[in-house]
């Protein structure tokens, strides 16, 4: 039975797992870098242990020295958070032969779903959708023509060596497909010395639907619905939703039904997060499978009235579910936004520093989920995102309203943030009508580059 | 705000006590190791699946004999010689047949030298490997037989040898019979060298003492693992006789390398490749004959023949002043040495040290394949910025250049590979320090040892051809001009100082000195002088390349024709009808 756990995490993900861990009455060790000295993590566990310089590669992600920390405290359990060591097969199995409970799935399927092609083989066995691609290399743009028809068109044609948008074309009929091969053949020629080809079912603007799954170890699987994270920029996700305004019920139930096939394929334990792309024809695929606890889990809290976390580390400890899939009731529409340390004015650099004053807002139906306090100082080494807000109300038109107001309120002095910019696209008529796709920031900042015409 | 002991956090263990059953967490045995580099925590297995090398501060870890020859070796290749050779405790000191038997069970191994036969890359060597968990490989008198039965054999069967030394020395429980063994391995060695026979040592960490002072500095050619400790007294041993600090970086791989004793420091997973073309470039059958396909050498077309002549005439008809053609010889983009070694020899290894003091920059040296045939390279070079200019001394060589040169012609005298020379210097570096180390003895050795090495020798100026620091690597068989290079007694401005008391004339002195291509090519200085294009420079190199390419395979034809007393006789005839 699980006593005392070690977070090995920082900043608001530590906090949030400490709060749970309080709240089950199990006792709680951080651990920081010389740099997180005065963080808050620090302050509110029950111990705190310093692991090493600023650098994540010598401190969170040093696996020997959090290992090493664990068994000087006399903790049985680790949870990593996310990012750092949170899917790293290694660390999991590290733990499993110190006899350190690690609170996410066993080392083999992180190690499974970690690898593209052993996790897609799992799914198409699973008969969950992927997306239609060649396995093999294609060299000949006739045997490339036969293998579209199949894929089925959009097809992209993209070199095996490609990177950087070289090599790489969208053909839209089959009239273009040969001379797109070969364009694209030779520019990955040219680029990397390769002839070698890959095709894929090319997806127009799709949307990011991702289903929350909780495993046990009994074999129970069930999932908390999705949430939607369309809104992203250099597939880092800006805003969450859930539910998703895309999805009829019965869609849902259908996503719902192949996250849970996948999950079971995967011989999953823990939470975790199946991400799937929807297209404009409401077909759905399988991108891949996150095998920890995610930024975003709190929208889906908030809607089913799950504690993600403590379901987490219930599971771990070899307890069974305590929910069926009959018990999950989707109720009302939360949505989430990112604040980061970061200037959208400049290419959304990184902007660390010390807060000097904040003010944050608060009030029926809104979360904060943060490690900021007047005071405290944000250091470059790490991610920039400082805090996210959360907000709930009966349907997203009033959730919408309450986000608009509480990013109103934000005030965080000290460091640039992209709360301006989150509440810009709060007030986007694409995004309040619901029609946004992953492209929607990329279109966001072109409209922003080319002057308006009057 | 500061939050220290703000919170209020009453422990409210509502758990329940941990039953006896449950596993507590631990460190099973063996799973993690600290590195005696960084003082990391790493895992044991990880570290030993790479090549024994700290995954955290890239520290290179001892490694078991049988482990090093399973890394170095092709599959099922080795063949284990001379198990049974053990030590019979020659002075009865007293416990150490115990410690001995204790060391057999906890390693399982018989001595501290593993020895046999391998092949790398298909090419067979004798291999023998130190394994310092055995007494910290040090050598008694079981070492000594090992590796004495391994040269001897090795002599008989015409194999090369490999050594990977570590050692704290002599075994100093067998006394006077373990310092004996130093005489006995180096008289092995010398047999088997004498033999013909190709030996490589690999230095590592930690080589010295006795073994340091008889078969690890004796190979041909010397590669150490980065940062091993390499000395004949130990550190501590030094500190302590003459009480004073030794500076960081004293006795390491690195240190020896700018010492002249190490060839080159190569990174473990570098090292059966590098193993593998230094002993391709010494296969026996390789040696004096041209093979047909030379995948590793430049493939190039025979230049054509008009556009040669073409060039030729512009080299014999361009009327350039000589103090012109001084000065083009003298630009800072003129390609030097190194380049030429770049473009003509793809495969060059380079080899470092004159193994007396240091490692000379103004030369560069070493061994590479031309047209399938195995020749030595050495190249005086000067810098393409200021800051390489610095290191390489402006192209002016110490005697430790000097040195390296002869020291790697004799290497191929006795390989029987050609020597190709590329000369460009201002001249022999002038200063305190070669004075010191003796500029002149070292310029004079190669001009004596060169009249009479045993394989055929080219040199061709490039650049700058001053004087006698130009001659200590032009005593050969044929020398050749670019053309604009030029070679003299002295610099022209030198030449008006002495005579005339004024350098200003140095234009002048020029022309009467007779220094340029065209003007020694009359007088039967040298045999040929290659055209260069307008503009030279590292850009239009290729033109050059490919004549001198095509040029360099007709002398190598012609001279390696020839037999030994034959050559010297041509060559001797060359300089002394002078």
């Amino acid at each position: 039975m699980i006593q005392k756990i070690l977070i090995a995490n920082r900043g608001e993900i530590a906090v949030r797992i400490i709060r749970a861990c309080r709240e089950m009455g199990i006792g709680t060790v951080a651990v920081y870098s010389e740099a997180d000295a005065k963080a808050l993590h620090v302050q509110l566990a029950d111990e705190a242990v310093c692991i090493g310089p600023a650098s994540a590669a010598e401190s969170y992600l040093d696996m020997e020295k959090i290992i090493s920390a664990t068994i000087v405290t006399g903790a049985d359990a680790i949870h990593p958070g996310f990012g750092f060591l949170s899917e790293n097969d290694k660390f999991a199995r590290l733990c499993e032969q110190c006899s350190i409970t690690f609170i996410g799935p066993p080392s083999d399927v992180i190690a499974r779903l970690g690898n593209k092609q052993e996790a897609r083989n799992a799914m198409t066995a699973a008969h969950v959708p992927v997306i239609p691609g060649t396995k093999e290399a294609v060299y000949e743009a006739d045997e490339a023509a036969l293998i579209a028809e199949q894929i089925g068109y959009p097809v992209i044609v993209k070199a095996v060596l490609g990177g950087g948008g070289k090599g790489m074309r969208v053909a839209e009929k089959p009239e273009e497909l040969k001379e797109c091969f070969r364009t694209a053949q030779k520019e990955a020629e040219a680029a990397f010395g390769d002839r070698a080809m890959y095709l894929e079912h090319f997806l127009v603007r799709p949307r990011h639907i991702e289903f929350q799954i909780l495993a046990d170890s009994f074999g129970n699987v069930i999932h908390l619905g999705e949430r939607d994270c369309s809104v992203q920029r250099n597939h880092q996700k800006m805003i969450e939703e859930s539910p998703s305004p895309a999805l009829s019920g019965e869609l849902r139930e259908r996503m719902g039904k192949a996250a849970v096939d996948a999950a079971k394929a995967a011989g999953y334990v823990s939470a975790g997060t199946i991400e799937f792309l929807l297209d404009d024809k409401k077909d759905f695929f399988f991108m891949e499978m996150n095998t920890r606890i995610q930024v975003e889990h709190p929208v889906t809290e908030w809607v089913t009235g799950i504690d993600i976390v403590k379901e987490q580390i219930r599971i771990a400890d070899g307890r069974k579910l305590s929910y069926s899939q009959e018990n999950v009731r989707l109720t009302g529409h939360a949505i989430e936004c990112r604040i980061n340390a970061e200037n959208p004015e400049k290419d959304f650099r990184p902007s660390p520093g010390t807060v000097t004053d904040m003010y944050l807002p608060g009030g029926k139906g809104i979360r904060v989920d943060t490690a900021i306090y007047s005071g405290c100082t944000i250091p470059p080494y790490y991610d920039s995102m400082i805090a996210k807000l959360i907000v709930w109300a009966k349907n997203r038109k009033e959730a919408i309203y309450k986000m608009q107001s509480a990013l109103g309120e934000v005030v965080i002095e000290g460091v640039d943030t992209n709360v301006d910019y989150q509440y810009e696209i709060l007030h986007h008529p694409n995004f309040l009508s619901g029609n946004i796709n992953i492209g929607f920031i990329e279109d966001l900042e072109q409209s922003r580059e080319e002057p308006s015409v009057q | 705000m500061n939050l220290e002991n703000m919170f209020k956090k009453k422990a409210v263990r509502t758990r329940m006590e941990r039953s006896q059953a449950e596993s507590r967490p631990e460190v099973p045995e063996g799973l993690l190791k600290k590195c005696n580099k960084c003082g990391g925590a790493i895992i044991a297995r990880e570290a030993e699946e790479q090549n024994y090398i700290c995954p955290k501060c890239g520290g290179y870890f001892r490694i078991p004999a049988y482990k090093r020859i399973e890394l170095l070796a092709d599959e099922g290749s080795f063949t284990e010689w001379d198990m049974e050779v053990d030590t019979n405790n020659p002075l009865d000191y007293k416990g150490y047949t115990e410690k001995l038997e204790g060391l057999r069970k906890k390693t399982g191994l018989r001595e501290a030298v593993v020895t046999g036969y391998v092949r790398i890359n298909g090419i067979g060597a004798a291999v023998g490997v130190c394994d310092g968990r055995f007494m910290m490989a040090s050598m008694g008198k079981a070492v000594g037989e090992k590796i004495t039965r391994l040269a001897e054999r090795a002599a008989e069967e015409r194999l090369p040898i490999i050594l990977f030394t570590c050692s704290g020395g002599a075994r100093m429980q067998e006394g006077m019979i373990s310092l004996m063994q130093m005489a006995k391995t180096a008289a092995a060695m010398k047999r088997h060298s004498d033999g013909g026979n190709l030996s490589i040592n690999v230095l590592t960490d930690p080589t010295t003492g006795g073994v340091t002072a008889s078969f690890a500095m004796l190979g041909d050619i010397i590669l150490a693992e980065p940062r091993a400790l390499i000395g004949f007294a130990g550190p501590r041993v030094i500190e302590q006789t003459i009480r004073q600090k030794l500076p960081k970086g004293f006795q390491r791989s690195e240190f020896l390398l700018e010492h002249g004793f190490v060839d080159e420091i190569i990174e473990r997973h570098n090292l059966k490749e590098t193993l593998g073309r230094i002993l391709k470039l010494h296969q026996s059958d390789n040696a004096g004959k041209v093979q047909e396909d030379h995948p590793a050498g430049r493939t190039v077309e025979k230049p054509d023949v008009k556009a040669e002549a073409g060039m030729k005439e512009s080299c014999r008809y361009q009327d350039i002043p000589a103090w012109e053609r001084v000065q083009i010889s003298r630009k800072a983009d003129r390609p030097s040495g190194n380049s030429y070694i770049q473009a003509l020899f793809p495969d060059f290894i380079e080899l470092h040290g004159d193994r007396y003091y240091g490692d000379d920059k103004a030369i560069v040296g070493g061994i590479a394949q031309f047209h399938g045939r195995p020749v030595t390279v050495i190249a005086q070079t000067k810098g393409c910025t200021t800051k390489e200019n610095i290191e390489r001394n402006f192209g002016m060589p110490s005697p430790e250049g000097y040195r390296k040169a002869l020291r790697l012609m004799k290497q191929a005298e006795k390989f029987h590979r050609p020597v190709i020379c590329f000369v460009d210097t201002p001249g022999a570096f002038c200063g305190l320090e070669a004075e010191e180390r003796g500029q002149g003895e070292a310029i004079a050795r190669n001009l004596y040892e060169m009249s009479n090495l045993e394989t055929p020798i080219l040199s061709i100026v490039v650049g700058e051809g001053g004087s006698g620091g130009a001659l200590a690597m032009a005593v050969a068989d044929e020398v050749w001009m670019l053309e604009n290079a030029v070679y003299s007694i002295l610099s022209p401005e030198g030449f008006a100082s002495i005579l005339w008391k004024d350098g200003g004339r140095a234009e002048e002195a020029a022309e009467l000195m007779k220094m340029t291509a065209k003007d020694l090519l009359g007088l039967g200085i040298v045999e040929q002088v290659i055209p260069e294009p307008e503009a030279f420079s590292e850009e239009t190199l290729e033109s050059v390349a490919d004549r001198l390419e095509a040029e360099i395979a007709g002398f190598l034809e012609k001279y390696t024709a020839l037999d030994t007393k034959e050559l010297l006789k041509t060559r001797y005839q060359r300089f002394r009808e002078m």
